[in-house]
């Protein structure tokens, strides 16, 4: 059975890449979006699924940083890195209206697109997006579409219309069966995701990125966002690096320094 | 409490210990409470603190299962907040909710104060690094972040339990793994050596178990020792999904210093890192820092504490 992959990436603020202003409020306009961490593994899954199942992965995004002007082209070299890694085509939202974004009207927005584009047997999803970690989307997407959703998938696999994966929770792991079609969200763990080559971020440049407005996909309804402010929680650390004529003299400073501050 | 409007919760909870956190957030807020619990009688009964008017339970309930019974409550009782305790499927259940009622949600919420049609509270974002301050009117859907709301402190039992039968599911499960458990307490602990992906084997912990029991420490780990490699229970997890510490020394040990690790320990009186690429980010976060190999400079270390701390 030739599979229609859908996959879910957010082009995410990079929290390795924090900036605040002197106020201490965060700086979102001097981050970089990056390609969220476990959506690297979400695209490596669907992929995956191609290669043994046949069919196509389709990339479904939604721009939740602004300004959109500003930020297009940056959100479309993180686009063009799942097509590298693989997928086959992508799709996007870029609207104002979905800036800065919130779980409730991004979902809204992946689901009005989904059924704009006739639907697919899967959608594979990140467990939580590396900026806002709502853990949200996926399971909202899964019930605006009215389908059965597999959260925090370590594995999966399809045979005969059904998906069988296992579920990581807190304490056990659960075997679990779903007809398709099925929303996934998918662990850090399940795979490795692969570093695309030259010749296929090269390759990657020539995959079609189709562009949508809210007015194009029949939104209508957007929720208001709920943050009044982001804060930085600031570090303040010594930052004294142990130096030494060699590696007995370090540790013996650093024994030092450990031994002072043992609880007696 | 006094004012003159009284807002009604509906918890939801996968574990019937969750209903003490749910029990303790009614108290503090004064909210009307009832709740939906998976468990048996017996074990929801142990956790029905009076605070609740009356807890519904059903034996076993898969996500949708949970989904298509609480979408029932959610119109019978109309609660201005749904709350659940921060539980994976406790999130994906009032995520579904959330999404079929039309509701705003946020998940991992701390400092809730209530007006009147509105909630406001934290939460932690950018990989832990930031807290964004929330305005909602309600309804709303949240999820407390662990630790910030105990039981309440009047323990007394009793409220109304009512069985609920959940419809047919589309979820198939098969079998369930109970994941070997560990009973390190972390968050108490006042020593505590991080180990990360710069081991290279399981057998290599030993080295971090040495320096740990010199120091009466105990040993945790970032996210890929515990859960990729599964070379430690999870109990040792540091990390925004994982444990929050607060020791006096915090030594992390081959770990880069992701925000997501970096973000549970900070509040660490002291922090060393010991790490061989002299970038790493773990150092931007550290009082004192270590450019070595770890398996040339830890076996110096424990040498070097044995012989400043005796026989310990
Ligand atoms: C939503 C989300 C939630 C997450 N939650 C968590 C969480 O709760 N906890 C968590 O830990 N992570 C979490 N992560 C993952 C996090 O982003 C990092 O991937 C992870 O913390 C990296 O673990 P590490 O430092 O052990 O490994 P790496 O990043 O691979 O670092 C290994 C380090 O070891 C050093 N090293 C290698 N060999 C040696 C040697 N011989 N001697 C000395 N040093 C050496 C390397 O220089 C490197 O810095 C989360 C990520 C996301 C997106
Ligand atoms: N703006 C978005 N566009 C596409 N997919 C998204 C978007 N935001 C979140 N997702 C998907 O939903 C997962 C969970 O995100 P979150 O709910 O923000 O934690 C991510 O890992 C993505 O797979």
């Amino acid at each position: 059975m030739a599979l229609r992959i859908a996959v879910l990436v957010k082009a995410s603020l990079d929290p390795n890449m924090l900036r605040s202003k002197n106020n201490g409020l965060l700086d979102e306009h001097a981050m970089p979006l990056a390609l969220s961490e476990y959506d690297k593994n979400a695209v490596e899954a669907a992929v995956q699924l191609r290669e043994r199942n046949g069919g196509s992965v389709t990339v479904l995004s939604v721009l939740t940083w602004g300004p959109v002007a500003r930020r297009l082209r940056e959100f479309e070299q993180v686009i063009r890195e799942a097509l590298a890694m693989g997928a086959d085509d992508a799709h996007i939202i870029v609207d104002d209206a979905l800036v800065p974004g919130d779980p409730a009207s991004t979902a809204e927005a992946l689901a009005a697109l989904a059924k704009a584009l006739g639907g697919f047997d899967i959608y594979i999803a990140g467990e939580a997006s590396m900026d806002m970690i709502s853990g949200q989307v996926p399971a909202r997407l899964a019930a605006l579409l009215n389908l059965p959703y597999i959260g925090y998938a370590r594995s999966i696999e399809i045979a005969n219309g059904a998906i069988r994966a296992k579920r990581d929770l807190e304490g056990y792991i659960e075997h679990v069966e779903a007809p398709l079609p099925c929303v996934v969200s998918v662990t850090g763990e399940i795979n490795k995701p692969r570093i695309p080559t030259l010749i296929q971020v090269r390759r990657a440049f020539r995959k079609p990125i189709k562009r949508y407005s809210v007015a194009d996909i029949g939104l209508n309804k957007v929720y208001k966002p709920l943050i009044s402010e982001i804060r930085v929680i600031s570090v303040k650390r010594r930052n004294i690096v142990i130096e030494g004529d060699n590696m007995d003299d370090i540790a013996a400073k650093l024994a030092d320094i450990i031994a002072g501050l043992l609880p007696r | 409490m006094k004012r003159g409007w009284l807002m009604r919760m509906l918890g939801f909870t996968y574990n019937e210990e969750g209903l003490g956190e749910l029990a303790g957030l009614a108290a503090a807020l004064g909210l009307e409470a009832y709740a939906l619990a998976v468990g048996s009688r017996d074990s929801v009964a142990d956790y029905s603190y009076s605070v609740f008017k009356r807890i519904y339970y059903a034996p076993r309930m898969s996500t949708d299962q949970a989904f298509a019974v609480i979408s029932d409550l959610y119109d019978k009782i109309k609660p201005d907040m749904i709350v659940a305790p921060s539980l994976k499927d406790n999130t994906t259940v009032l995520a579904m909710l959330a999404s079929n009622k039309k509701l705003a949600m946020f998940t991992e919420a701390f400092g809730i104060v209530l007006m009147e049609g509105k909630i406001r509270a934290k939460r932690r974002v950018m990989g832990g690094r930031a807290e964004a301050y929330y305005e909602a009117s309600t309804p709303i859907a949240l999820t407390i972040a662990r630790g910030y709301y105990a039981p309440p402190a009047s323990s007394e039992k009793g409220a109304g339990l009512e069985e609920v039968k959940p419809p047919a599911s589309k979820l198939t499960i098969l079998s369930v793994e109970v994941k070997e458990k560990g009973s390190v307490d972390l968050e108490s602990a006042s020593i505590v050596v991080g180990v990360g992906r710069g081991f290279r084997r399981k057998e290599d912990l030993r080295l971090a178990e040495q320096l740990a029991s010199l120091l009466n420490g105990v040993v945790g780990a970032s996210r890929p020792i515990v859960a990729d490699y599964g070379w430690l229970s999870e109990d040792r997890w540091i990390g925004i999904s994982g444990k929050k510490i607060k020791p006096k020394i915090y030594i992390a040990i081959g770990i880069s210093g992701a925000p997501q690790h970096m973000a549970a320990v900070m509040d660490a009186e002291t922090i060393v890192a010991i790490n061989k690429d002299k970038n790493a980010p773990v150092f931007q976060y550290a009082d004192y820092g270590v450019v070595a190999d770890l398996y040339k400079f830890v076996p110096k270390l424990i040498e070097k504490l044995r012989e400043k701390l005796g026989g310990r």
